[in-house]
């Protein structure tokens, strides 16, 4: 059945002559193809000032459903191994955890529509910036529930959200300046397991990465310097006028 | 003059993609023809500002692409569709529309008319809530047109937009260029020389990252006439004999 058809039950005479059919439908279809935004995406709307931002917000690939709870099983599980075990899993995994789901927030080979997505008016940047912090915050709470489940001392329970700031800037900066999630991923799992390391060859114990205080002035040097090279790799030179 | 290039070049390490373009265009549909490799592809990137040019100037729209603001502007009034189309096979057709009309910063009361006027606009109406994934090429293509133009863009820039459209939508889609000229700058990438004389007021050859030729298809005929150049169409006739004369000079 044509539009026509379905405006006018398949009686076109009954239509006016001096009545725009293809307007009308395009009301009809307008209501009809019409998305109602979810809650989330309505909240975010209003508090980023940005319909575009928040639907770009709700497309982030590491915010899908799947990818959260594979992040929420591999933190239960880990909250599971420091129960039985007395090890910090938890704070060990957290930071892994999330620096994947940062270098999976955004861009090309993760995101199919990146390249339309360069041309767009809502910056690229702003984007990134909007899907890092989404994903950051929602991996902290769910690392942070998991580390109070697994009945950690209080120094391991907050102990690794500054080493997962640096680990998760590692892992953004690799992302964006190789164009590679995967890259950004290996970086940044890399250089969590390196400090992991040095931590234990430095005192014998795996979570001196997560409890030694000396440590958050490097981790946040090194987080904002890893800052510094994401506004580096995602800037537009100018030199075009 | 909506867009303006003065010697544009675009380097990848040391190939010389885009070498030293100097284009004008105003309204009207504007044709770029080229053998593969040849720097059509790159130029339209620099244009939807996606690439940066390596040297040269560029202004769109009046605005220089270069500073934040006016390149915010810029692309609130382009509409870009990319030789490959990234899209979310998850999506539906109604929701990728939207998805760029929301990003291109259009007024959010504004959106669901212009997207239901630009799936119209392309014969995509009754496939509106079909996942993307279960579209076949052309529609796909179709799609991805329909996002350039949702926002009634003042310069249109289309990469093979007519790749997978069947022969009575690439007539279709050339009535919808020639509409879309009367009030944009449309920019058309494309192998197809009858895209180009059925739809393009004007038209410039690339070759090697430099334009060749720039003229009217009716010039670009004329250069092939009595050449004995290749092809099957006087258009393509022109092309060949225009590229082996470009080839011939830099060869010398």
């Amino acid at each position: 059945m044509s539009r026509d058809d379905l405006l006018t039950g398949g009686h076109r005479d009954a239509a006016p002559p001096d009545v725009d059919l293809d307007r009308v439908w395009l009301g009809v279809a307008e209501q009809v193809w019409r998305r109602r935004p979810g809650p989330v995406e309505r909240a975010a709307g209003r508090l980023l000032r940005s319909p575009g931002l928040a639907r770009a917000l709700v497309t982030t690939p590491s915010l899908l459903l799947g990818w959260v709870i594979a992040s929420a099983v591999v933190l239960i599980a880990g909250a599971g191994f420091t129960l039985s075990t007395g090890q910090p899993w938890v704070a060990l995994l957290a930071p892994a955890v999330a620096a994947a789901g940062i270098a999976y927030a955004y861009g090309p080979g993760i995101d199919p529509a990146w390249e339309l997505s360069l041309s767009m008016a809502v910056s690229n940047r702003m984007v990134l910036l909007v899907r890092a912090l989404a994903v950051f915050g929602l991996n902290a709470a769910l690392g942070l529930a998991a580390s109070a489940a697994s009945g950690a001392a209080a120094a391991v329970t907050f102990g690794w959200l500054v080493p997962m700031t640096a680990v998760c800037a590692l892992a953004l900066a690799a992302a964006t300046v190789t164009r590679s999630p995967n890259a950004g991923v290996a970086a940044g799992s890399a250089g969590w397991v390196i400090a992991i390391l040095a931590g234990h060859a430095a005192d014998g114990r795996y979570t001196t990465a997560v409890t030694d205080s000396s440590l958050v002035l490097p981790y946040l040097a090194f987080a904002a310097g890893c800052c510094v090279v994401v506004v580096v790799a995602t800037r537009i030179p100018r030199g075009t006028r | 003059m909506n867009v303006e290039l003065t010697e544009l070049t675009r380097k990848f390490g040391r190939t010389r993609a885009v070498a030293g373009v100097t284009l004008e265009a105003g309204p009207g549909v504007f044709g770029l023809l080229g053998p593969n490799g040849a720097g059509k592809t790159s130029l339209l990137r620099m244009m939807a500002t996606v690439l940066p040019p390596t040297s040269g100037t560029m202004r769109l729209l009046g605005r220089d692409p270069g500073a934040y603001g006016p390149r915010r502007e810029i692309r609130r009034r382009l509409g870009y569709l990319p030789q490959t189309l990234g899209y979310y096979p998850g999506f539906t057709v109604a929701e990728f529309v939207e998805y760029f009309a929301l990003l291109k910063d259009m007024p959010p009361r504004q959106v669901p008319r212009a997207v239901a006027a630009a799936i119209e606009e392309v014969g995509l109406g009754d496939r509106a809530r079909a996942k993307l994934r279960t579209l076949s090429g052309g529609m796909l293509r179709r799609a991805g047109i329909a996002q350039a133009i949702v926002n009634e863009p003042e310069l249109l820039l289309l990469d093979e937009p007519t790749a997978g459209l069947d022969p009575e939508q690439r007539v279709a889609f050339r009535a919808l260029l020639r509409d879309f000229g009367q009030r944009a700058t449309v920019m058309v990438s494309t192998h197809l020389v009858e895209d180009v004389g059925a739809a393009c007021a004007e038209v410039a050859l690339m070759d090697g990252g430099r334009i060749v030729f720039h003229g009217t298809p009716a010039e670009l005929i004329a250069r092939g006439e009595g050449s004995g150049a290749a092809g099957d169409a006087p258009l393509e006739r022109g092309y060949s004999a225009a590229l082996a004369a470009a080839r011939s000079v830099a060869a010398a």
